[in-house]
């Protein structure tokens, strides 16, 4: 083939890499997600809804400051319920109160472009690597569960998926960091360099009010026996709708253990199909650890050490973490119908 | 004596008239800033305001409900201040005591002239009302623990102009009733 005929073709096929190119230098994204899709992406995009809010009527706070621990006491209680972010040497608190009237923090950790998102109607709180990405409130939601879209593309995702829905994304999978739902007070304690998501975020917002209730102690639409607002893919009365809930998701599946049970139980084993996991309670933090355990690697409670960056020691060293995050059962339920519960007690009628 | 005449004078030819329009206008749009939530709990006690997000004054948040500009913070109260949803809110509030005014009026003049009296203005009211939940109904459906607002939503960005509408034909009709009754 001659050159002035090659030339057009590779100035084409150039044309049509770079998009695919700039698609991930942009929002960092997995091809198989590690997520059980109980639907297809078709039945999830018919089952959004609108929340109310038009897009990004929720705004997303893009250009986050931070202040210290002693500034964030003269507002923030022990027992305020904050989003912890521990990566790479690096500690950060963005407080619930905030996070209720944004749902979404653009930031950067460790010169690393992160997406701190929450969501209210869910009590879910995940973080993503966003690469050049920002992340915004599209307005809708499925499942109740916020649904977020990325800047770049428009590609929708919901949050507690984790897994775009539609738009060129579609059907690929977000790189999920884990963040801990906590109360400040714990926060603090293991972190007492932590820096915190101050109130100047750039909005006008009422800080010192949730508009939904509250969680210390849990009133309003928090409350564990309160309805849902919004109509959801599947339902579960095995637990109390806001039940609280630290699940886990791969590609066999999704189980999910409850807040009694992790509070009850040092080491928690689960299996998903023929592989085997291990939950380990974060007493400090009020959390759980869950890793892979392919061996069943028994864990030795006494020789486990709880640091900034999670639990390491007694028999985990060689265990692959898996992420997880706590919500609300009925979303849980709703996202993952097939999940594993673990410390239900009866069903309730 | 023409409609307009007629309204212009039961609104603000007398000072008590004048007052109670504008004591219910004050007070419903107090109720709908509140539910919108731009007003509620969470002042400290002292007096403040700062105003610094002028440049957010036309960004919307919903279907007629806009982004605050400033934070006013007065005894126990908190006002993240939206001058278009002040104005909104204020609008609303006067047709609504306009409405109120006149079909006490025209109710009054029945009373004399053995008229039928209007039930209008009260049934205009009720969507204002409703309207006043229309950017916040989530919140309005916690309080009532219905699981409805994926029903709803779709309708409330219609409420506000709706109740606008029936409130000024309310008070067009009412206003024509009363200039018939005192010709």
């Amino acid at each position: 083939m001659s050159r002035w005929r090659l030339a057009p073709i590779l100035l084409f096929a150039l044309w049509l890499g770079l998009p695919m190119l700039e698609t991930q230098a942009a929002l960092p994204t997995l091809e198989a997600p590690p997520v059980p899709l109980a639907y297809s992406l078709q039945a999830f995009r018919q089952a959004v809804r609108s929340g109310g809010p038009g897009k990004d009527g929720i705004p997303s706070i893009d250009r986050p400051r931070f202040h210290s621990v002693a500034a964030a006491d003269a507002w923030l209680a022990p027992d305020d319920r904050i989003i912890g972010l521990y990566l790479d040497g690096e500690a950060r608190a963005y407080p619930q109160g905030i996070l209720v009237w944004h749902e979404i923090v653009n930031d950067s950790v460790a010169g690393r472009p992160v997406s701190i998102t929450y969501c209210p109607l869910t009590g879910s709180a995940l973080g993503f690597h966003r690469g050049d990405a920002e992340l915004g409130v599209s307005g809708r939601l499925v499942n109740s569960n916020l649904v977020m879209y990325d800047r770049i593309t428009g590609s929708e995702v919901p949050q507690m998926l984790g897994v775009a829905i539609d738009g060129p994304l579609a059907g690929r999978g977000l790189d999920e960091l884990r963040v801990v739902w906590t109360t400040w007070g714990a926060w603090k304690t293991r972190h007492p360099d932590t820096r915190v998501l101050s109130r100047e975020t750039g909005h006008v917002r009422n800080y010192r009010r949730d508009p939904y209730g509250g969680y210390a102690p849990r009133r309003g639409y928090y409350r564990p026996q309160s309805r849902r607002l919004f109509p959801v893919m599947a339902e579960s009365r095995r637990l109390p709708p806001k039940a609280s809930v630290l699940g886990f998701r791969t590609r066999q599946g999704a189980a999910a253990v409850t807040r009694e049970a992790l509070r009850r139980e040092a080491v928690i084993t689960l299996a998903l199909g023929d592989r085997h996991y291990t939950v380990i309670r974060d007493a400090g933090l009020d959390t759980g650890w869950v890793f892979h355990n392919p061996r069943r690697v028994a864990i030795r409670v006494d020789e486990l050490t709880f640091g900034p960056a999670g639990v390491s020691g007694g028999g985990t060293e060689a265990l692959e973490a898996i992420n997880a995050f706590e919500a609300m059962w009925f979303a849980w339920a709703a996202f993952y119908p097939d999940t594993l519960l673990y410390g239900a007690p009866e069903d309730t009628p | 004596m023409t409609a307009l005449a007629a309204l212009r004078d039961a609104l603000i030819g007398r000072p008590r008239d004048a007052a109670l329009v504008g004591g219910v206008g004050l007070t419903y749009a107090g109720l709908y800033l509140w539910v919108i939530g731009d007003l509620g709990p969470g002042g400290g006690g002292g007096l403040d305001a700062r105003f610094p997000a002028w440049e957010r004054v036309w960004q919307t948040r919903g279907p007629l409900h806009f982004e605050p500009v400033g934070l006013i913070e007065a005894g126990p109260w908190i006002w993240t201040f939206s001058p278009l949803n002040t104005l909104l809110a204020l609008g609303l509030g006067l047709l609504l005591g306009g409405n109120l005014v006149l079909g006490w009026r025209v109710r009054h003049g029945a009373s004399h002239c053995a008229w039928r009296a209007p039930g209008g203005s009260l049934l205009a009211a009720l969507p204002a009302l409703l309207a006043g939940g229309a950017c916040c109904a989530p919140m309005l459906l916690i309080w009532l623990g219905l699981p409805l607002a994926g029903v709803l939503i779709p309708v409330l960005p219609w409420l506000l102009p709706l109740a606008a509408l029936l409130l000024l034909a309310s008070l067009a009709v009412l206003a024509r009733r009363l200039a018939a009754s005192t010709s």
